[in-house]
């Protein structure tokens, strides 16, 4: 039995999942208040599904990159869960879990979550067997970051997440390019059910300690200190 | 797992990350200190001058469970022994306080434990009964740090009256901001103190601000004038500043701290606080009160800069008094005192 949670969004979803299929989830959309609403969600989930903690034999956490404040509620949520039930602890990056449920896609498939600032998190994937494989890095940039490089793919693209939605007529400019709908806005806590779920299969997990938000941005301070002449 | 003769004791975990302090403590019945640990960030914050919040905040995550875990060790107890689990959730850096609430919401899920959620100035308040569980009320207490400084007239534990706080930096603030002109390094308080002992504090007559104002502070200004009066007499040895600005600061606070004792008829003192720990300070406290007749109670500088102790101690208190904080509880950044008319 597996615990996942995603907080990288304005969404808060939870789920529990046994073999890689999900037993039961919440997942809400209300924006802004993970601290407030992770835990009575986690309590509520295992009270509806009647798992009890002890059943818990991992945590399963997205990494983002996304929003640093709900990043860090749900990550300190997982690390400390983790280290008090003494179960072994699994990350996935947020980004992920929005493109696994459009995998059967054979177009490039662009998740982009909203970083803020007029800028978005984005990565680029392709439908292999069994799942999809991530080509490039994971970047954060401008939306005309965004479609320069999705120009350059110059291929048919499948648009995803909160980032591609909140900059869809600009993104929609590109030629040969779709945006999914606001149900695949957020990162999904049952893709991360399954995801998780094969890495544990391969014994694929971590300490509490090695898990970190992917931030992919610095703190504005080291940013302007770097900035400052010598 | 627990020794027996704890058995009877109320095991509290306390965790606080308000600011640039990780910290984690177990503490038996809101009095017996079984450990307390402190890891600080100082140097990740050393070339920026100050506390950068988003640094703060990724290195709390980094280490909660570290530090929560050296305390359990330390005390010698598991979490399966904790009777409820405290976290501060205000006031303080948006982003840190989120970790210790977050961290401490899941103790408290994974083991069906209460959860209580902390004021951090409260805490600093009732640090002083872990030192001295004999600690009679009214006491007048000075909480002076880089993030506040105020007056409060403890009524009676648990209840608090507000009588003066600074109208712009904290005490704390300036003591960086002074020391940071004067290339002294961070942070300013411990580096003032130390360049301070060879100085004349009698060597410039800066203001004192606010000084016949009733019991509110004003910080602001006197880092101005120390600035231009350098820039004036840039010959003037810098220990000579350095003690007389801290001259001034420890007077301002001082005078205001018996003058709003005298009005709320306290006859002992407290100090909390990093600036607490300052040793001219100190010893002003020590010996006003001596020539008065009070009593000056000054807890070690372990109990007066940010620990997880006090966290613990004020959640046991809490926790009797009012019961456990919902699981729906957040942070509060600004969170203000909890006060009594
Ligand atoms: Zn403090």
């Amino acid at each position: 039995m597996l615990l996942a949670i995603d907080t990288a969004t304005p969404q808060v979803g939870v789920a529990v999942g046994v073999d890689g299929a999900v037993v039961g989830r919440v997942e809400l959309a209300r924006g802004q208040r993970h601290a407030e609403a992770l835990a009575p969600a986690i309590d509520y989930l295992l009270r509806a599904t009647g798992v009890g903690l002890e059943q818990l034999a991992g945590i399963a956490v997205g990494i983002g990159p996304g929003l640093f404040t709900g990043l860090r509620v749900g990550v300190t949520t997982a690390r400390v869960m983790a280290q008090v039930l003494r179960v072994p602890i699994v990350g996935i990056a947020s980004l992920d879990l929005v493109a696994y449920p459009l995998r059967q896609t054979p177009r490039l498939l662009v998740p982009a979550l909203d970083a803020r600032r007029h800028e978005v998190f984005w990565a680029a994937y392709r439908a292999v067997p069994g799942g999809l494989q991530r080509v490039g890095d994971y970047s954060v940039g401008t939306p005309a970051e965004l479609v320069a490089e999705l120009a350059a793919h110059g291929e048919e693209a499948l648009l995803a997440g909160d980032g591609a939605l909140r900059y869809r007529s600009e993104l929609e400019a590109v030629d040969r390019v779709e945006l999914a709908g606001p149900e695949f806005a957020a990162p999904s806590a049952g893709a991360l059910i399954e995801l998780a779920h094969a890495r544990f299969e391969r014994e694929e997990f971590s300490k509490p300690t090695e898990i970190v938000p992917l931030y992919l941005r610095r703190s504005d301070a080291e940013i302007e200190w770097d900035r400052k002449p010598a | 797992m627990v020794n027996a003769q704890w058995a009877a004791g109320e095991l509290v975990l306390g965790i606080e990350t308000s600011c640039d302090e990780t910290a984690a403590a177990v503490v038996a019945d809101g009095r017996e200190i079984y450990s307390s640990i402190v890891s600080s960030q100082v140097d990740l914050h050393a070339r920026f001058g100050g506390v950068v919040p988003e640094i703060a905040s990724r290195a709390h995550l980094e280490l909660i469970n570290v530090v929560v875990a050296e305390a359990l060790v330390e005390a010698g107890c598991d979490f399966g022994d904790l009777h409820a689990v405290a976290a501060c959730h205000g006031p303080g850096l948006a982003g840190a306080l989120l970790v210790g609430v977050s961290a401490a919401k899941a103790v408290a899920l994974c083991r069906a434990i209460p959860y209580v959620g902390v004021n951090h100035l409260e805490a600093h308040l009732q640090a002083a009964w872990l030192d001295e569980p004999e600690l009679a009320p009214p006491l007048a207490v000075l909480i002076a740090s880089g993030g506040h400084t105020m007056i409060v007239i403890v009524e009676s534990r648990g209840h608090y009256r507000v009588v003066g706080q600074t109208v712009d930096d904290a005490a704390g603030e300036a003591f960086d901001k002074v020391a940071r002109f004067l290339g002294l390094g961070y942070p300013g308080g411990p580096a003032i103190d130390a360049v301070a002992e060879s100085g004349d504090p009698g060597a410039v007559r800066f203001p004192r601000p606010m000084a016949g104002d009733g019991f509110d502070f004003s910080f602001s200004g006197l880092k101005t004038a120390v600035v231009q009066f350098v820039r004036r007499n840039p010959d003037v040895p810098v220990a000579d500043v350095a003690a007389s600005f801290q001259e001034a600061v420890v007077d301002v606070l001082s005078t205001k701290l018996f003058a709003a004792a005298h009005a709320a008829g306290a006859r002992t003192l407290v100090l909390g606080g990093g600036v607490a720990a300052n040793r001219s300070l100190r010893a002003r406290v020590t010996d006003l009160a001596a020539a008065v007749g009070h009593r000056a109670y000054l807890p070690g500088p372990a109990l007066c800069t940010d620990n997880a102790a006090m966290i613990a101690a004020t959640g046991w208190f809490r926790l009797h008094s009012d019961g456990p904080t919902p699981l729906n509880g957040g942070a509060t950044p600004g969170l203000r005192l909890p006060v009594v008319g």
